[in-house]
């Protein structure tokens, strides 16, 4: 960077309005009937359930049972296979062993008229019925979904315990299998019904209430009461499989400890709102900063262009290396932080380039102590803004996330996970925004105006806001 | 440059005048006591509103069509919470269609099962009125005062942090006071947002934590571009009392503060505005504390910051 030029400046005017294109718009291609989505844009970003409505709530073991690691597993599973069955594809599930709690988030599924969110929390804490019958019948309802015929040989309450491990196979291969073992009662009458079944082509299926999530075939009469369940498994998919057979034998019921339904027409016209007021001020700070500082006033609005764009990106999931998030009326506070603070940088370089011209150097030195004299300031307050969002990340964020995992080990451990998203959201959005503001308030107006001011045409020192000399 | 020439660049780089903050001492009690007293007397006079999602409580909004006696709803929901139930109307904003509200405080919350319950005898009393789920809000009191105990948690956190950070990095001019006073500018600044917010009656809820966390960043950003100049101006001018430094540093640093402040002041006055003609006044609990917030930011970075630090390092001299 030793040597900016004249095209610098029109070299990185073009990758900003590259990148602000690209992560405004989107890129998607049609190849056939399927809509293949390069790069998210604005039509893609996840909206809160504060913004679009939705379903917030958090279960806990009723009467402060305190569950395993095992039986909380075994519940969230439960909830997910609920949800899908509930049609409810678009959804997200967090556990917390320490708290026993189980945080469900969906949004109000559009266009639904007769969704009735209420019942449907109903139904997800329930927990699950678990049978396992002779063969695969099933007949479908009115509604067309499908319910168990077949001769019921195993209930939950028959089940110890279900787990998962790896052992070989006929041919000395390691492969995961799903372990099972029953009680007493359970033990008798699956000898019995595995007896009767070895050898012929009628499994035995595993239903959760009306889903099948398995059908192993009998091999052999099983009279010790632990069996093995083949198939070609993964770790999780048989850890998933456990699971599922361990909810059935759940000593608890799940109850709501928070529950909050927002509806669609709520946050829709707020966010237009918010929208509009945001359009509004940044076309009065473009004309603020033209006015006050000219060229470097100029190259700030550019930047700041930049900057908004990066927000955008890091909530759509542009940059492939970090997932997206879900963008609620805190993170866009975070937005609205990050951008003043990326103003402020512009500000303060400004003055100190006005300040630096008023001392008498010539414009190129000016410009050169400006930039760096000023970069001092900006990165302190940046560093502690970014400090603060990391704070916020591990504190709110989802159990499993990074920051999280280091905070609420240490400074939050007498905390259960809370994962206030509204909170979460605020620290992402503010993280993105700062580091977007190193990159575009820094170091591309510091090349845009240095290569502006190369231009024999753009060397009068009123243009930055000197006197002349 | 010998020392009388550094001086005289100073002077030649700030705006003729070098304004004397350090002995704005009595100003900067004076305000701090009028908001500490406009705090009690909003306290008094409204008290502090706390939203379900810190006390912990239930609150369900219905849209529905033709008439419904609120005191009928009311020992309806009553025969089923056992408890106070306060019921309001309202309307929609968007459909304009009428809206109930009804809320109530029970210790073990509301699940889903008697929420169900509640609407299904709702609908079962006025089976016309088309009775629908607009929202709800249910947390048992005992995870609404975690979170609020959490959040406390995390800002002392974010603040011990944010201190250390100063200490380290403003070690050339007395790390450790310069950050607990910026720290102290925070306070002030939160204390000015949380006095507006009562004083204007809002509800004390989620969207006061973005404020609060907003000015957490804003004023710490604040006060840390007039650490710089004073770190800067050290080198410069080693001589100097600190007084001097900090009334030539808040000095040069008036214009962009006052630059920095109409830009992010009027970006929330432009929301503020946009809200009230909208009608979504529910955002005006983020955008009027978070105004005065953002102003107190800025005198508190000139004013507070680096005249109570400047007391704290002159005493420490004196002893």
């Amino acid at each position: 960077m030793k040597k900016i030029s004249k095209s610098t400046f029109f070299i990185v005017v073009c990758l900003i309005a590259l990148f602000s294109v690209s992560s405004a718009i989107g890129l998607d291609y049609l190849y056939g009937d399927n809509t293949t989505t390069v790069i998210k844009g604005v039509d893609d970003i996840r909206l809160g359930i504060d913004i679009k409505g939705g379903v917030d709530v958090t279960f806990a073991p009723a009467d402060d049972y305190d569950a395993t690691e095992t039986q909380v597993d075994a519940a969230t599973e439960t909830i997910k296979t609920r949800l899908s069955s509930l049609g409810i594809n678009d959804n997200e599930v967090y556990s917390d062993y320490k708290s026993d709690r189980i945080i469900v988030r969906f949004p109000w599924q559009a266009g639904e008229s007769n969704f009735d969110p209420g019942a449907a929390v109903k139904e997800l804490g329930e927990m699950a019925e678990l049978t396992f019958r002779k063969g695969t019948d099933s007949i479908e309802d009115e509604e067309g979904n499908p319910v168990p015929t077949g001769e019921i040989v195993l209930n939950g309450e028959d089940i110890a315990e279900a787990g998962y491990t790896e052992q070989p196979n006929d041919y000395g291969d390691l492969q995961w299998v799903v372990t099972l073992s029953l009680n007493a009662n359970g033990k008798e009458k699956f000898a019995s019904a595995t007896g009767e079944l070895a050898g012929t082509d009628t499994p035995i299926s595993i239903w959760m209430d009306n889903t099948m999530i398995s059908a192993p075939s009998v091999n052999s009469a099983i009279t010790d009461g632990n069996a093995v369940i083949t198939g070609n498994f993964t770790s999780e998919s048989a850890k998933q499989l456990a699971d599922q057979i361990n909810s059935g034998a759940l000593p608890f019921k799940m109850v709501t400890s928070s529950f909050k339904t927002i509806s669609p027409t709520m946050g829709e016209g707020s966010l237009d709102a918010i929208l509009l007021a945001a359009l509004i001020s940044f076309v009065l700070i473009a004309i603020y900063m033209v006015v006050l500082y000219r060229i470097p006033g100029f190259v700030a609005v550019i930047a700041l262009c930049g900057q908004i764009a990066g927000s955008i990106a890091a909530v759509t999931g542009w940059f492939g290396f970090m997932p997206g998030a879900t963008l609620t009326i805190p993170g866009i506070a975070g937005i609205i932080l990050s951008v003043g603070m990326g103003v402020d940088a512009n500000i303060i370089t400004g003055e100190r380039i006005k300040e630096e011209l008023r001392s008498g150097k010539s414009l190129d030195s000016a410009i050169k102590v400006a930039y760096k004299r000023a970069f001092s300031a900006i990165l302190d307050g940046n560093v502690t803004n970014v400090l603060i969002a990391i704070i916020l990340m591990g504190a709110f964020g989802v159990p499993s996330s990074f920051f999280s995992k280091i905070l609420n080990k240490t400074v939050f451990f007498m905390f259960g996970a809370t994962t206030e998203g509204v909170v979460y959201s605020f620290g992402f959005t503010l993280l993105a925004g700062v580091i977007c503001n190193f990159i575009f308030g820094v170091f591309t107006s510091r090349l845009m105006v240095t290569s502006l001011s190369k231009f024999s045409s753009l060397k009068n020192r009123k243009l930055y806001g000197g006197d002349i000399k | 440059m010998s020392n009388k020439e550094k001086e005289n660049k100073i002077k030649s780089d700030s705006p003729a005048k070098v304004h004397d903050f350090c002995s704005k001492k009595k100003m900067i009690l004076g305000i701090l006591i009028g908001v500490v007293i406009a705090l009690i007397i909003g306290i008094v006079l409204r008290g502090v509103n706390f939203a379900i999602e810190f006390k912990g409580g239930t609150e369900i909004t219905y849209d529905y069509t033709g008439d419904i006696d609120s005191g009928k709803v009311e020992s309806i929901v009553n025969g089923i919470v056992n408890t106070h139930v306060t019921v309001r109307t309202g309307s929609n904003l968007d459909t304009g269609g009428k809206q109930l509200t009804v809320s109530f405080t029970s210790e073990e919350g509301l699940n889903a099962d008697r929420q169900q319950e509640l609407t299904d005898s709702l609908i079962a009393e006025y089976p016309e009125s088309q009775i629908v789920l607009f929202d709800s809000n249910d947390v048992s009191p005992s995870s609404g005062r975690e979170f609020l105990l959490k959040c406390l948690v995390a800002i002392i956190f974010a603040a011990i942090v944010i201190i250390i950070y100063i200490a380290i990095r403003f070690k050339r001019i007395g790390g450790w006071s310069a950050g607990v006073c910026s720290v102290l500018a925070l306070l002030h600044d939160l204390i000015v947002a949380f006095t507006v917010s009562v004083l204007c009656g809002f509800e004390f809820n989620s969207n006061i934590v973005a404020v609060i966390l907003t000015i957490l960043g804003y004023s710490i950003n604040n006060t840390i571009v007039i650490y710089d100049r004073v770190r800067e101006n050290r080198k410069l001018m080693p001589k100097a009392s600190l007084n001097e430094l900090i009334n030539a540093s808040c000095t040069q640093s008036l214009t962009r503060s006052i630059r920095t402040s109409l830009t992010t002041g009027g970006t929330m006055l432009v929301i503020t505005i946009v809200v009230l003609v909208s009608g979504y006044t529910s955002l005006l609990s983020f955008s009027v504390p978070l105004l005065a917030g953002l102003i107190s930011g800025t005198y508190s970075s000139l004013f507070v910051a680096p005249v109570a630090w400047s007391w704290w390092k002159n005493r420490q001299d004196s002893k």
